[in-house]
């Protein structure tokens, strides 16, 4: 069965586009062939798939005309427009119609590659000529072969020629579509990305332990069709620069991999080996001495006198400035009750925002301030907690370590989020250019999985709303147990967390008996308005059965005060629902006498609110 | 013996030339690149195909480092090159014109690595590269698809060389400062106290308040010659108030809001001078 190959011949891809075309190429293989691709190659300059086993003409088609009650006006027109006689057509279903032969393959090839080529849908594209193909970049060439034979395809200059490595191959004729991944081979392409991904790792794990913080293998793996792994060496007198700023430095510009020590690791696309790498460490050398020339400008300037500029800097238009910033994190750390270490973390924290180091490589924000500040012999707790104020910066990532740490990273959050709640800019949809999502799952683990006491009036109600709905999908329990929790009177994030917890825990039988009668009550509280008395008046309280309650409610009240966990008051609470349930079957709450419903509308209100102030509000999980 | 700098600049002037192009000079105002030069800003624009090559001193008066830093100055050499529109083999133009500055594409390794490039206050942007040249960028490579606000006719590809880059590599020279500029002519020679004193002038003297003041004046100048129907007088106002914009951020007198302010006020200018020069030139077309 026929094979074919079709290799769309580009100037070079960003490795994104590689990625995307990589991944739409079977669908697209799939709607235009009618199968997947046996072999599929992306890289710099080529996406190729290899499509075997395909069919040597497109299947017979039946094509419905009018129906058949229709025949006398419509049949004569429908026949022609087909090149058919009335007499050819048949009757299917209650239609006419007429079967169309299907077409060899290499006749319709031209235009099903066609379609492929332009069917791509990249997240960003170009122009370059009059064609009106759109591609991240120009399309130069297409190499199309069926078996042997050369397929045209009408969108760029087409046939059996592929091209080689840019600068030590040539223009290449491929035999067949068997052979394309080796004519490439012997021309100095290696087209195979899991191909160059293995030369790549297996290179750099021969030079020993390397690392990657910034994931720039995934670019490297597309920047290169003949992958080769150098080590370089950079002087030594670089290594009194902070680590974090020699990694920064190799792998934001030049796309290196830190060995350690004054070593690295980068992959080449060909050359003269040491001709290359001269030229490489010779390039990382100046990029360093750059750095060291602004990491000595910035030390020289010192950290208090960075936090001194920060008053000149914009924090957020019409938030003020870093220094407003600095001043309400200090505020902040106090409430979140941090002491000295958090306090003068806060009041630096930002001064880095100020420095030259910052202001090239965003990304050493934090850990250059932290730098900074050890440099100028503050004590170790203050700068640790500078460095871990972005903490966690991911979703699954790292918590800071040290207590002020911690103090200082829930206080940058607060404040950030506050700041853009307040100015209208709230996350809508998959738009959250300000990161504030991550910033309130931070906040949210700093609390659940960090210990953190933040009071949860520390957060403006719209900003409290958005951290606590992210503890819906941080917590593993229901929503619904969550939308309970967040409706009690828990003065902490965490303990909404933990009685979410509880709450999930409690077996069934357990929680239905609380869900019932307290949602109960709460339903007829509800339906009565306001009719509710302002307090229970306790010479109202007639019926033992409900003398009984307003007994229960105050010992209630009592046993959670001096609960010890939450399972306790869970208990407490259970100790209630007896009476209650002894209440319902009864005493008429609706009576006749109108003080008497009030106070007891009173009574069940009453204990509707101890109930929810502790366990929250249980109608939310459904029963 | 390595090319003198001159050397290569002549070398390039010579190919591109050879190819084709209109050799133009330096523009006789201060840009931040050679983008900014009406050879390129303006011929860019609407359907007339145009092909030129230029030396441009960029002016970038934030990136100075007083001649301290070998490798930050507030001024330096780009080789402008604009092919409009792209031609297909562009691409190995370029290469080959890499090749006669001598610079042996087998032995070296030679990357194109994505770079987009924006500038807001032309309302421009394109896609392209960066081209390393054994891990160091040596040129910036951009199709372009917007200018002034409008799409691009005809696609022009722009390479813009970073001369200094290419001649420390040619003549194998570890900073800027250290090239022969002539026979026994340094870099520093040349253009060392150059950077010094305009390094204090753009951080420390540069008036604010005239600045400030000289900005709305070219700003005001641009409207009148927009009226008046002159786009080329009208582009050189943009091209003023744009440095005029450069200095005051280098002395640090605009905070963030201003500077985007500032910025929108520069790119309205350019999409209505852009405009203009559309309708101007389709008017004078035979």
């Amino acid at each position: 069965m026929p094979k074919l190959l079709l290799e769309i011949g580009c100037e070079e891809l960003p490795a994104w586009a590689c990625e995307e075309g990589a991944a739409q190429l079977p669908e697209l293989c799939e709607r235009q062939l009618g199968r997947r691709p046996a072999e599929l190659y992306a890289g710099p300059r080529r996406l190729a798939v290899v499509v075997d086993e395909l069919e040597e003409r497109t299947p017979d088609e039946w094509v419905k005309g009018p129906p058949e009650a229709l025949a006398e006006r419509a049949a004569d027109g429908f026949a022609r427009r087909h090149g058919v006689a009335v007499s050819d057509l048949e009757p299917r279903d209650g239609f006419l119609g007429v079967t169309v032969p299907g077409k060899p393959l290499a006749e319709v090839l031209p235009g099903r590659l066609e379609q492929l080529v332009r069917g791509f849908a990249f997240s960003r594209t170009m122009r370059w000529d009059e064609g009106g193909l759109r591609f991240p970049r120009p399309v130069r060439w297409i190499c199309a072969l069926l078996d042997s034979e050369p397929v045209e395809v009408p969108v760029a200059p087409s046939g059996r020629v592929s091209y080689g490595h840019r600068f030590t191959g040539s223009a290449v004729e491929v035999p067949s579509a068997g052979r394309y991944a080796e004519t490439l081979r012997e021309a100095g392409v290696e087209p195979d990305r899991a191909e160059r991904f293995r030369r790549i790792t297996e290179g750099l794990d021969a030079l020993g332990e390397w690392s990657d913080p910034a994931g720039v293998l995934d670019e490297v793996v597309h920047l290169a069709e003949s992958p080769v792994v150098l080590e370089g060496r950079f002087d030594e007198r670089f290594l009194q620069l902070p680590e974090r700023v020699i990694v920064t430095t190799m792998q934001s510009h030049q796309r290196y991999f830190a060995l350690g020590g004054n070593r690295f690791g980068f992959v080449a696309d060909g050359g003269d080996p040491d001709v290359v790498r001269a030229g490489n460490e010779a390039v990382l050398e100046s990029r360093l001495d750059d750095a060291s020339f602004t990491f000595e400008r910035d030390v020289r300037k010192g950290i208090d006198r960075l936090a001194e500029e920060l008053r000149s800097i914009t924090f957020f238009a019409d938030a003020g400035s870093f220094a407003d910033k600095a001043e309400r994190l200090v505020r902040l750390v106090d409430r979140l009750g941090g002491g000295d270490a958090s306090r003068e973390a806060a009041r630096l924290a930002k001064a880095d925002q100020a420095s030259e180091l910052v202001r090239e490589f965003p990304d050493l924000e934090g850990a250059i301030g932290a730098e900074y500040a050890r440099l100028a012999g503050y004590p170790e707790a203050v700068c640790a907690a500078i460095e871990e104020q972005y903490l966690p910066d991911a979703g699954g990532g790292p918590l800071p370590e040290t207590e002020a740490g911690k103090v200082l990273a829930a206080a940058d959050k607060i404040d950030t989020l506050t700041v853009s709640f307040g100015l209208g800019h709230k996350p809508t949809g998959s738009r959250d250019p300000f990161g504030l999502r991550r910033a309130a799952i931070g906040l949210a683990r700093l609390a659940v999985d960090g210990g953190l006491r933040i009071p949860r009036d520390l957060l403006e109600p719209e900003v409290r709303d958005f951290v606590e709905e992210r503890l819906e999908g941080l917590l593993d329990v229901p929503v619904e147990h969550v939308r309970a929790a967040r409706a009690s009177n828990a003065a902490e994030l965490g303990e909404v967390a933990e009685l979410a917890r509880v709450l999930a825990a409690l077996p069934d039988e357990r929680l239905d008996r609380l869900h019932t009668v307290f949602t109960r009550a709460n339903r007829i509280v509800a339906k009565a308005g306001d009719e509710a008395l302002p307090e229970v008046r306790p010479e109202l309280l007639q019926d033992e059965a409900e003398v009984a309650v307003a007994r229960a409610l105050a010992g209630f009240e009592a046993s959670a005060a001096a609960a010890v966990d939450l399972d306790a008051v869970v208990a407490a609470a259970e100790e209630l629902a007896q009476p209650l349930e002894r209440f319902f079957e009864e005493v008429l709450v609706m009576a006749e006498d109108r003080e008497l419903r009030r106070n007891r509308l009173r009574l069940l209100a009453d204990v509707r609110d101890a109930v929810a102030s502790r366990l929250g509000d249980l109608s939310q999980i459904p029963r | 013996m390595a090319p003198t700098y001159q050397q290569t600049i002549a070398a390039l002037q010579s190919y591109w030339d050879d190819y084709g192009c209109v050799v133009m000079q330096p523009y006789h105002t201060e840009v931040g690149a050679g983008t900014f030069n009406p050879a390129t800003f303006l011929r860019c624009l609407g359907p007339k195909p145009w092909k030129t090559a230029y030396v441009e001193p960029s002016l970038r008066p934030s990136d100075g480092r007083y001649g301290e830093n070998p490798f930050r100055f507030q001024q330096f050499l780009q080789y402008q090159v604009v092919l409009k529109p792209a031609p297909a083999d562009v691409l190995d133009l370029y290469f080959a014109s890499l090749e006669h500055i001598g610079i042996d594409l087998v032995r070296h390794d030679v990357r194109l690595v994505e770079d987009n490039w924006e500038g807001p206050t032309l309302g421009a942007w394109g896609l392209g590269w960066e081209v390393w040249l054994d891990g160091m960028e040596v040129t910036q490579w951009t199709y372009f698809q917007q200018l002034g606000g409008m799409d691009v006719e005809l696609v022009p590809a722009e390479i813009t060389y970073g001369l200094d880059r290419l001649a420390m590599h040619v003549q194998g020279k570890r900073s800027v400062l250290d090239l022969e500029w002539a026979p026994g002519v340094t870099w520093a020679d040349v253009y060392l106290e150059n950077e010094r004193e305009w390094s204090t002038y753009n951080f420390e003297v540069a008036p604010v308040d005239v600045l400030m003041r000289r900005f709305e004046e070219h700003e005001e100048e641009c409207r009148t010659l927009l009226e008046r129907r002159l786009p080329l007088p009208a582009y050189d106002m943009v091209l003023k108030c744009s440095h005029t914009f450069n200095l005051l951020d280098a002395r640090g007198a605009l905070s963030t809001t201003e500077r985007a302010a500032y910025i929108a006020r520069v790119r309205d200018l350019a999409r209505r001078v852009a405009q203009l020069y559309l309708e101007v030139d389709a008017e004078a077309a035979p």
